[in-house]
């Protein structure tokens, strides 16, 4: 019945693979005439986003066409060369700190004074101190590298850390990001360049240029440009990302199983198991039939008799645990846009992920290294009015997952594995759908 | 029984019965039919193919503990068993060793491996073994509609509308092509206008024409055609609208493609009709793959599998033997040692595990998978999921020497390019991919167990899991 199948690409999405629709917007052509209808310079009041035209497929004759062509691409050319303008009031001027996090100089005599309200500090911000942090001593990551003396803007929400200066520590993606959208104004550090400022004024020191932040930031702290390319992907669609544990190799991601329910699986799955070798004894499975002879009560039993086959239980913990390897580790938690996002106190993420470069790692991941990464993140069980009475959503979304964002060449493709264990779904016990209640017609009562 | 005429006062029970029967059909054909075209009736699929497993079942009576009686009917049902056991029917196939394949010729067990599981597929067939009907049809006897002749017609409906689709698109440049030139001619009212009022964000004015849309259009056409021509014979008041047609190369096609149908039996029947009937022999069999084979004999000791001269029974532990050297090319010799992750080993571990789960497995080549799984049958609705087999060597035995992990290395390397392409071909025929890994076990303890084909299958085990594309555009909220 395959050449149905062939069919159903073509009829509108069931219900049930609704969410299965695979088109990307970022594939199409564009019609670009939408942009005219983007209001220049800023007028924020409209929120709604356009859209875009239908395309043409083939060139006719006709002006009409030619003239719809010209117009998009004049719509194009002026929204490319409409001029980009900074406001001085929302210029953010931040130092590159080359050495890493270090406390300010013109503070050190301060730093006794202060050092009563450190504790305060360290209070107010019931961050988790992880190994990153613990190097720097003023409570940020060790690999910051940028620091925004006068925080504003409403980036800071979602990215860098305070130290108890009150200047902001941007981490290298952090920082390269703001500055290639430019929102962000580098400068070198003075000790680099030398003194640049006349007499009487301020120092301020040089600007980086974009490709010299380039040139600092990858590399730097276990910051890979394919990492770089799925944070600044991501970040530009709105979503929030922060480092995960397992972004350097040292560490892992530690997670929270719950034992409670999982005791009784693990008891429950021992039961099954204890079943399953009480069953294969009776020595019916050496040669078969493994159903055996006699007569069937049920195929239910049968369907029993019939699972010989182990197969792996993402409930059961794995004992012992196995230590991720790079490039299969969640380096990224991602947040959605709607999440509620507190940097002091992230909450459970959305998404996590882990970058692969294809040009380094060129086949996919083998089933260990493929498990230890499921196994890395905690049980999603697919539970929930919906899951409970749809069988495909519970098996297409699985007890764990992880998606894997794979860059080849600054191409980045997601990948969402779940964990689906086919085998706890038993699917000859789920009673077949009755019979269709006919449209407008009563059925007869015979 | 209201509707019985009052003429006949009390006529007997029997009478009664006869008449109201006689009534319902009668009232069956009143009803007025609300398609257009009426589809033809499906068979009943839910009765066909109400057996999942070519067993038979025999379930006890149900029993209630306040009930004495039940308990003696459960009895009773128990000695009825134990008299007369209850006969299992024993298919029969044979293994082809030139093809590799098993085969089944006699028509009852092609049409019972068929209904209760689908296990199978016609060798003339696509997959249901219909070869017989779509000949008779083809030779103007009875026979009933095939899937084949669904999709069939299925197709050239599809065709038709996208012809039309075509037309309308040609149709609408035509009239936008002499409304320009009527423009320049005049020299007034540049198109530009037009174009610019487009840019509004929805260009509605270049709207293409969905099948929807062509189907409608359709629609309202044949009701028109009427008036249409009418006002094309008042004139040509309207010369670009009547002027675009099929090209002449589409309508011959059309013309051929309806001919080979229709009209090819009609000069057959003529001449050889009587001949024919009678000549006409089933040549279709029923190819198993060996994974099924496997399946019937040792899962549910439903199949005998014969040798190739089909004199005796290959017992099941033989018969793993022999699918195992014949899934190499060319077969592996007796001699030969047998190597734990052979492929059909492989594969009839992930093909006994999703059928032991109550899944219908069938071959998925037509999709560049191995397999896909249906919910209940292929005649029910369509596969949602697509497997994709990769051993895995992850038992520290398949590291131990530099050569092992070589072969370990070559055997499940997929790169990320496959892995890719496959996951866009089952996005586009709405699939959901599952990869199912194979742990292989080591080898040295297969020649130990001999021929305990359950503790060989249970050193394997399977995990699987569901790869999809996440579009990060979608995902948002």
């Amino acid at each position: 019945m395959a050449d149905t199948d062939e069919a159903a690409a073509h009829l509108p999405a069931s219900q049930d693979s609704a969410p299965q629709i695979e088109t990307d917007l970022s594939d199409e052509t564009q019609d670009f005439r939408f942009l005219n209808n983007l209001a220049f310079p800023s007028d924020s009041s409209q929120t709604s986003l356009p859209r875009r035209g239908e395309k043409d497929f083939e060139p006719n004759p006709t002006l009409y066409q030619a003239d719809i062509l010209d117009a998009s691409r004049q719509a194009m050319h002026n929204a490319l060369s409409h001029p980009r303008l900074h406001h001085p009031k929302h210029r953010v001027i931040a130092f590159y700190a080359p050495d890493g996090p270090a406390p300010p100089t013109n503070v050190t005599e301060e730093k006794d004074e202060k050092e009563t309200t450190t504790n305060e500090d360290d209070e107010q911000n019931p961050k988790k101190a992880t190994n990153a942090d613990a190097g720097t001593g003023i409570g940020v990551p060790a690999d910051s590298c940028v620091y925004v003396p006068n925080p504003k803007g409403q980036y800071f929400k979602s990215m860098g850390r305070a130290d108890r200066w009150n200047r902001v520590w941007l981490l290298p993606e952090e920082a390269l990001y703001l500055i290639e959208r430019g929102s962000l104004d580098i400068r070198w550090p003075v000790s680099v360049t030398g003194p640049t400022a006349e007499e009487g004024e301020k120092d301020l020191g040089i600007p980086m240029s974009l490709q010299a932040a380039y040139a600092c930031f990858t590399g730097r702290g276990g910051l890979s440009v394919e990492r770089f390319s799925v944070y600044t992907g991501l970040r530009r669609l709105g979503y929030t990302v922060i480092r995960a544990p397992g972004w350097d190799d040292e560490s892992d991601e530690v997670q929270d199983e719950e034992s409670a329910p999982q005791q009784g699986l693990g008891i429950f799955g021992r039961f099954l198991h204890w079943l399953h070798s009480w069953n294969s004894s009776t020595g019916v499975t050496t040669t078969g039939p493994v159903v055996g002879l006699g007569i069937h009560r049920s195929y239910n039993d049968i369907y029993r008799k019939l699972a010989v086959i182990p197969y792996h239980d993402p409930v059961t913990p794995q004992f012992p645990r196995r230590k991720t390897t790079a490039p299969f580790r969640v380096v990224f938690h991602v947040y959605k846009p709607s999440t509620a996002f507190r940097k002091s106190a992230p909450p459970t993420p959305d998404f996590r992920i882990a970058v692969v470069n294809s040009r380094t790692q060129t086949t996919m991941p083998t089933l260990s290294q493929l498990g230890t990464l499921l196994e890395s993140t905690p049980l999603d069980p697919p539970r929930g009015e919906k899951m409970d009475r749809m069988l495909y959503m519970r098996l297409r979304h699985g007890y764990r997952n992880v998606i894997l964002a794979v860059v080849d060449q600054g191409v980045v493709s997601f990948l969402r594995v779940g964990d689906a264990a086919f085998g706890k779904e038993k699917i000859y016990a789920e009673k077949p759908p009755g019979p269709k209640k006919g449209g407008n017609r009563p059925r007869p009562k015979k | 029984m209201t509707s019985q005429p009052p003429s006949t006062p009390n006529p007997a029970p029997e009478v009664a019965e006869a008449a109201s029967s006689k009534i319902e059909p009668t009232q069956e054909n009143v009803r007025p039919a609300p398609a257009r075209r009426p589809r033809p009736q499906r068979p009943n699929y839910r009765h066909i193919h109400r057996f999942p497993l070519p067993l038979t079942v025999h379930p006890l009576p149900p029993l209630f503990p306040h009930n004495p009686l039940s308990v003696i009917s459960v009895v009773l049902s128990y000695l009825t068993y134990l008299i007369s056991p209850p006969h299992q029917e024993l298919y029969s196939a044979y293994f082809d060793s030139n093809t590799s394949s098993v085969h089944i010729t006699d028509e009852k067990t092609i049409r019972a491996l068929w209904e209760m599981g689908f296990f199978g597929k016609g060798s003339l067939s696509r997959s249901e073994p219909s070869w017989l009907e779509r000949e008779k049809k083809r030779r103007g006897q009875f026979g009933g509609k095939t899937s084949e002749d669904v999709t069939r017609e299925r197709r050239t409906e599809r065709r038709e509308l996208k012809l039309e689709r075509a037309r309308m698109e040609k149709l609408a440049i035509e009239q936008r092509l002499q409304a320009e030139a009527a423009a320049k001619e005049n020299g007034t009212a540049s198109p530009d206008v037009d174009a610019d009022s487009t840019s509004n964000g929805t260009a509605s004015t270049t709207e293409k024409f969905s099948l929807r849309k062509a189907r409608e259009a359709k629609m309202l056409e044949s009701q028109q055609s009427g008036e249409q021509t009418q006002m094309a014979d008042s004139g040509n008041a309207s010369p670009g609208r009547k002027t675009v047609r099929f090209s002449p190369v589409v309508q011959e096609k059309q013309f051929i493609s309806d001919s080979t149908v229709l009209q090819l039996p009609e000069s057959l029947i003529d001449g050889h009709k009587a001949d024919e009937e009678s000549l006409l022999k089933n040549e279709e069999h029923l190819q198993l793959s060996n994974e099924e084979a496997l399946f019937l004999a040792y899962g549910l000791g439903a199949l005998q599998v014969y040798d190739s001269d089909q004199k005796n029974t290959i017992p099941t532990s033989s018969l793993l033997t022999l699918f195992r050297q014949h899934s190499y090319f060319p077969p592996r010799s007796p001699a030969a040692n047998l190597d734990p992750d052979d492929p059909f080993l492989v594969s009839y571990v992930v093909y006994h595990h999703y059928r032991s789960l109550g899944w219908i497995v069938r071959s998925g080549v037509k999709f560049g998978v191995d397999y896909i799984l249906y919910n209940r049958g292929p005649v029910f609705s369509h596969a949602e999921f697509a497997l994709v087999v990769i051993p895995s060597y992850d038992l520290p035995y398949w590291s131990e020497t530099e050569e092992r992990r070589a072969h370990a290395e070559e055997k499940q390397a997929r790169s990320w390019w496959w892995l890719h392409c496959v996951n866009r071909v089952q996005a586009q025929v709405r699939k959901s991919l599952v990869i199912c890994y194979v742990e292989v076990p080591p080898p040295d303890d297969a020649q130990a167990l001999g021929n305990d084909i359950g503790a060989l299958l249970g050193r394997y085990k399977v995990r699987d899991v569901t790869i999809k594309r996440w579009v990060p555009n979608r995902s948002r909220d």
